[in-house]
């Protein structure tokens, strides 16, 4: 369960009035329990794609599917991590968390256990009464990120998650998700503009062009961070020292460069 | 324990007070059959509440006014709120309901007025009817405006988490609309004495509109004020109790505010 599979897809948006073509003819296939990143300059279409896994927009042609069932609406088997976050102002830490399981008819208790469980996970325990506005932007996508967890979901899509993020907290966080994806590995399509983040993160990663945006190639990290052994290093920064991270992410900045007008940082 | 800010505002009131006295019983300069003196004021507020005056005494006429102010307002947002949560949720009613708006909204609902004591005589139907049509509109469009300027990611993220269509009502577009909602009840109040009190001068048997009628009849100035300042207090005692309320119920965005 968890595979995800763009087949041909284009996105026009405003077929009636002209059109603008957002997407040209995407072909990916994440695995399950795979972490693949899109980078790609700003208005490429990176977002668009995650937003058709998601359900909340249809593909103009072809099929993206999930588990081998072509997307048809939103739905908690693909959970989304949402770049302004996205919580319910209105409702506590734990009431934005426990929404998703009262939707699935959970019981209370089974609510309240997975409720704890995901509070733990992302270090959220003394918040849960708290309101949204009463955190900092990390807890707040903190709470959003235990949101998805907590439904169990096959996918988790995560559209630029920590763009909103100042430097020191972006760091936590990735190296945060790092730790979830070992603890809790899910299949994860990550959308971004940050060439590291994408390398330090990501089992793959697919880049665009420009628009009409098409995939223009994939890069396989996983081989190298095996073989260089990322993982022995704790810190994000030992790892981005690394000749072989730096090469990664020189390799695909340049590729990035190629596309004229592009906006990368 | 009252702010700097309640002082300021209590000197104001102060001042013009004393102005008031100065121009009507020291100088004289506005006479008494334009404006009431101090005194005089105090003196038909004696009258009314001893002796009565309008067929009856100032509670009855205050309470019997607060009373189809409550009920006209209750009905509007009992009515209203759901209409523009709904017009706002679902492009067809908007574009099934908006034309129909479009064209009884231009219409004064003081105009309404005569054609509801014709239905429904100078009793109290006719005034709930005239004041729920004003009430009417601004709950509307304000619940309306309220859930078509929900933040997108939320209604997203709330269709992701599989939120079922009444719970999304009930716990994520209602909320989310709730401040503007809100707005919109505090122009309904508003709207509702405005229309009370034409209403009841136009045609009543007892409420402060009346008094307000009989006094002009009479040339009598106290009473006036006495009207005037009576409906004042009630509006203004109305609105302190919704803001209370709206307080209560926003508190997680009155406190994201501060």
């Amino acid at each position: 369960m968890g595979s995800i599979r763009f087949d041909h897809v284009d996105k026009v948006f405003g077929p009636n009035t002209g059109g603008v073509k957002a997407l040209d003819d995407i072909n990916l296939e994440i695995g399950e329990k795979e972490f693949v990143a899109i980078v790609g300059p700003s208005g490429c279409g990176k977002t668009t794609c995650l937003r058709m896994v998601a359900g909340f927009e249809a593909p103009s042609a072809g099929v993206v599917s999930v588990s081998g069932k072509p997307v048809t609406a939103p739905g908690p088997d693909r959970a989304v991590v949402f770049q302004q976050f996205a919580l319910f102002p209105w409702k506590t830490v734990r009431e934005n968390i426990e929404l998703g399981l009262r939707n699935k008819n959970l019981p209370a208790g089974k609510r309240a256990d997975l409720v704890a469980g995901a509070l733990k996970l992302m270090n959220l325990e003394s918040h849960a009464a708290a309101f949204p506005h009463q955190l900092s932007g990390g807890m707040q996508q903190r709470v959003a990120i235990a949101r998805a967890y907590v439904l169990d979901p096959d996918v988790l899509l995560m559209d630029e998650p920590f763009g909103a993020l100042d430097a020191q907290t972006r760091v936590v966080m990735q190296e945060e998700l790092v730790r979830l994806a070992r603890v809790n590995p899910r299949t994860v399509l990550f959308i971004t503009h940050a060439v590291e983040e994408a390398v330090y993160l990501a089992d793959r990663v697919a880049i665009m062009t420009r628009r009409p945006g098409r995939i223009k190639e994939v890069l396989d990290i996983r081989a190298i961070r095996q073989a260089e052994n990322w993982d022995k290093h704790q810190r994000i920064e030992d790892v981005m020292d690394l000749e072989s991270f730096v090469h990664l992410r020189t390799q695909i900045w340049k590729s990035l460069r190629e596309e004229k007008g592009a906006n990368v940082t | 324990m009252l702010g700097r800010r309640t002082w300021i505002g209590l000197a104001t009131v102060l001042a013009l007070v004393a102005i008031w006295f100065l121009l009507t019983t020291v100088t004289g300069m506005v006479s008494g059959g334009r404006f009431p003196s101090p005194a005089e004021f105090w003196a038909s507020f004696r009258q009314i509440t001893g002796r009565g005056y309008a067929g009856g005494d100032l509670l009855q006429h205050a309470l019997h006014s607060l009373k189809l102010v409550v009920m006209g307002f209750a009905v509007a947002v009992a009515t209203g709120v759901p209409l523009g949560l709904w017009m706002g949720w679902s492009r067809k009613v908007e574009a099934a309901i908006n034309p129909v708006f479009l064209v009884i909204r231009p219409i004064p609902p003081l105009a309404w007025i005569p054609l509801a004591i014709l239905w429904l005589g100078l009793g109290d139907a006719a005034k709930i009817m005239v004041i729920w049509f004003s009430a009417f509109v601004p709950s509307v469009i304000n619940s309306f405006t309220g859930v078509r300027t929900i933040d997108r990611p939320i209604l997203e993220a709330a269709r992701m988490l599989g939120t079922p269509r009444w719970r999304m009502v009930t716990e994520v577009i209602a909320p989310a609309a709730a401040p503007m909602i809100f707005t919109g009840l505090r122009l309904s109040l508003q709207a509702s004495w405005t229309t009370l009190v034409a209403a009841e001068l136009v045609g009543a048997l007892v409420g402060v509109g009346f008094v307000l009628n009989m006094a002009q009849q009479d040339l009598y100035p106290g009473m006036i004020l006495v009207g005037m300042v009576t409906v004042g207090m009630l509006g203004w005692g109305t609105t302190k109790l919704l803001a209370m309320a709206e307080q209560h119920a926003l508190a997680w965005n009155v406190a994201a505010r501060d």
